[in-house]
């Protein structure tokens, strides 16, 4: 048995015959050596192959693109499981709020992407931070990757919802939409409002809505009757009414106006 | 007798167990695609990777939980070790036991088996085992920070492509180069 | 898709799923042991620059899983979002690989190869594996002190086609790119080293 203390097996420091096939150097090994040496050749031959099978897979990887709809078929019909669908909006699992994405957006969550569904238009005169402008159709067809955490988001949250089901109905799980869309935002984030009234807990909870709304260059207000629920998107936004006729655009206008 | 033919005496039937030469080693790349395959059979059969330092912390875990219960379960760095049916239920552990299992087939079937230290010329026998306990303590931490070590975080990681993977990866090399020089006489 | 079969965090431990990893132990200690990573001595050579038998197995590896993956998702028969992927977090992987890597070096085996060379009868793998789970001991019982440091930078699951907004498709690509360059390399690095043309 060979020692081992000092080894002298193959690679233990020293030229190592299956490793370093340099045919230079066949003259100098001895017959043994010479065997291993030819075997190191076919080696080579095999090292060549199993790269160059390697290098065509990855091309092939790119040409191939990734898997877009599984459950989709060339016509772009779907296979959906409603009742599943069905329970994941009576849990609530299939929205968040203003709040939540402000939260989400502040501390960066890996693999988040913001979705804005609304024209080109639109988007270009405001947008959520880091936020994408693509279209329903685009949605239905663009790919996502497993770890990612989508968010749809639209200006009432109706063609958000919209897209959220197409997204759903793919196969892709990690999918929300913003209920009340960018009025939710406005209100909950850039303006949030603490009525007068409010106990003790919601002022509390509004020490913390503020600071996040800081953050988006928001102002919270104080004062005002007790706000109207945002999930109404026909309500009139409160404070609103008496400067112009509310709506995203005017809300935005009033964004720009302070410079954020 | 020779340790050779120790062996060789203890086990009659099993003729490749001891060679006048062992076999040269296979191709790293062929045994690194062998190994690969492994791997994605793991992902696909049982969704996950394959790993090794976590099947320590679990022995480790297990032992502490034997000789004072409350205080691991009070520990999560221990707690979260104790998987229902002890350390013989767990994923990692019985994996160990096959990386153990299959290190000896193949070895046995190359005519490598032997008991030795492996070492470089210059250093004794009980130095280098104090180096090999003292490291592996280091890897041990190491391990427990990054959550995993070359098999679980470099090997599964890195095929994942998941970034704190690849993150150790650099690191660990790195380190490992840069420390190279201060054990040189182990080695060499 | 019929890909993965079992979620081992759905059977927590079942008859199966252990099944399935003595299997795929057996294979890996086997492929490790081929290699010749059971020797300490070879496995350092990748550190004294002589034979970087570790990068070619790591990365053929990865190479190989990774495509793999790929294609099975391509092709439907993998679901890969059900596969587990370790969770990031920044600092405390970077400093425990960092610390890792030096108890490598010292050590000359890793936590799996120092199972394949005990097997195969070398008593330094023994002495690691004992250092490693005295290792693991130590850091649980002082875990208090660096509780904070540990849950560190979190970035949850974190893969490279999220983070440069990239395709799979692309990372996997540029991942086997990565990877020939390197073998090249160290082909042409360990012909030179063992010319004598190194240290």
């Amino acid at each position: 048995m060979t020692s081992w203390g000092k080894s002298t097996s193959p690679g233990a420091g020293e030229p190592d015959p299956s490793t370093s096939p340099g045919t230079g150097e066949v003259a100098s090994l001895s017959g043994p050596e010479r065997a291993l040496s030819r075997g190191a050749r076919n080696h080579r031959r095999t090292h060549r192959l199993l790269a160059g099978a390697a290098a065509v897979l990855a091309i092939a990887a790119l040409a191939a693109g990734d898997r877009t709809a599984p459950a989709v078929s060339a016509t772009g019909g779907a296979r959906v499981d409603i009742a599943a669908l069905a329970r994941t909006v009576e849990a609530e699992e299939d929205h968040v709020t203003a709040l939540e994405l402000a939260a989400w957006i502040r501390e960066r969550k890996p693999g988040l992407r913001v979705v804005d569904v609304r024209g080109a238009e639109d988007f270009a005169e405001f947008h959520l931070p880091n936020a994408e402008n693509l279209t329903l159709a685009e949605v239905a067809r663009a790919p996502f990757n497993p770890d990612e955490t989508v968010v749809l988001y639209s200006e009432g949250g109706t063609h958000a919802a919209q897209g959220w089901f197409f997204l759903r109905a793919r196969g892709i799980g990690h999918v929300y939409f913003l209920r009340g869309g960018l009025y939710e935002w406005m209100t909950e984030v850039v303006n949030p409002t603490l009525s007068a009234d409010a106990t003790p807990a919601q002022r509390a909870e509004f020490a913390r809505t503020a600071e996040l709304s800081r953050y988006f260059g928001g102002v919270p207000r104080i004062g005002g009757s007790a706000p109207t629920r945002v999930d109404d998107p026909a309500a009139e936004l409160p404070g609103r009414s008496s400067e112009d006729g509310g709506g995203t655009t005017a809300a935005v206008r009033r964004v720009r106006q302070r410079g954020c | 007798m020779s340790a050779a033919e120790a062996t060789a005496l203890a086990v009659p039937a099993v003729r490749p167990a001891v060679r006048a030469e062992a076999l040269p080693y296979a191709s790293p790349y062929l045994a690194g695609v062998g190994l690969g395959l492994v791997l994605l059979a793991a992902f696909a059969l049982v969704g996950r990777g394959l790993g090794a330092s976590g099947a320590f912390s679990s022995v480790a875990a297990a032992g502490v939980s034997a000789v004072a219960p409350a205080h691991a379960a009070a520990n999560p760095a221990t707690a979260e070790y104790l998987g229902a049916g002890g350390p013989l239920r767990d994923w990692l552990v019985i994996e160990i036991a096959g990386v153990v299992l299959g290190g000896f087939a193949s070895a046995w079937l190359a005519g490598r088996l032997g008991s030795a230290v492996e070492r470089g010329p210059r250093v004794g026998a009980g130095a280098r085992l104090a180096y090999a306990g003292g490291g592996g303590l280091v890897m041990g931490i190491g391990a427990r920070l990054a959550r995993g070590c070359t098999s679980g975080q470099a090997l599964t990681g890195g095929a994942l492509l998941s970034v704190g993977s690849w993150i150790f990866i650099a690191t660990a090399f790195a380190a490992a180069y840069a420390a190279a020089p201060l054990f040189r006489r182990e080695w060499t | 898709m019929i890909f993965p079969l079992i979620e081992t965090e759905t059977t927590a431990g079942g008859g199966a799923g252990l099944g399935v990893a003595l299997v795929l132990g057996v294979a890996f200690g086997f492929a490790l042991e081929r290699a010749g990573l059971g020797s300490a001595r070879k496995l350092v050579g990748q550190f004294y620059g002589r034979d970087l038998t570790v990068l070619k197995v790591m990365f053929s590896a990865i190479v190989t899983a990774a495509l793999g993956l790929f294609w099975l998702s391509r092709l439907g028969l993998l679901d890969a979002s059900r596969v587990y992927v370790p969770p990031t977090y920044l600092l405390p992987q970077a400093v425990g690989g960092a610390v890792f890597g030096i108890g490598l070096v010292a050590a000359g085996l890793c936590p799996g190869t120092s199972c394949v060379a005990a097997a195969t009868g070398r008593r330094d793998g023994l002495a690691v594996v004992g250092g490693m789970l005295l290792g693991v001991l130590l850091f649980a019982e002082a875990f208090p002190l660096f509780a904070g440091f540990y849950d560190s930078t979190p970035r949850g699951t974190l893969t490279f086609p999220t983070l440069l907004h990239v395709s799979p498709a692309v990372a996997t690509a540029a991942l086997v790119a990565m990877a020939l360059a390197a073998f090249a390399g160290a082909e042409r690095l360990e012909r030179h080293v063992n010319r004598g043309g190194g240290s």
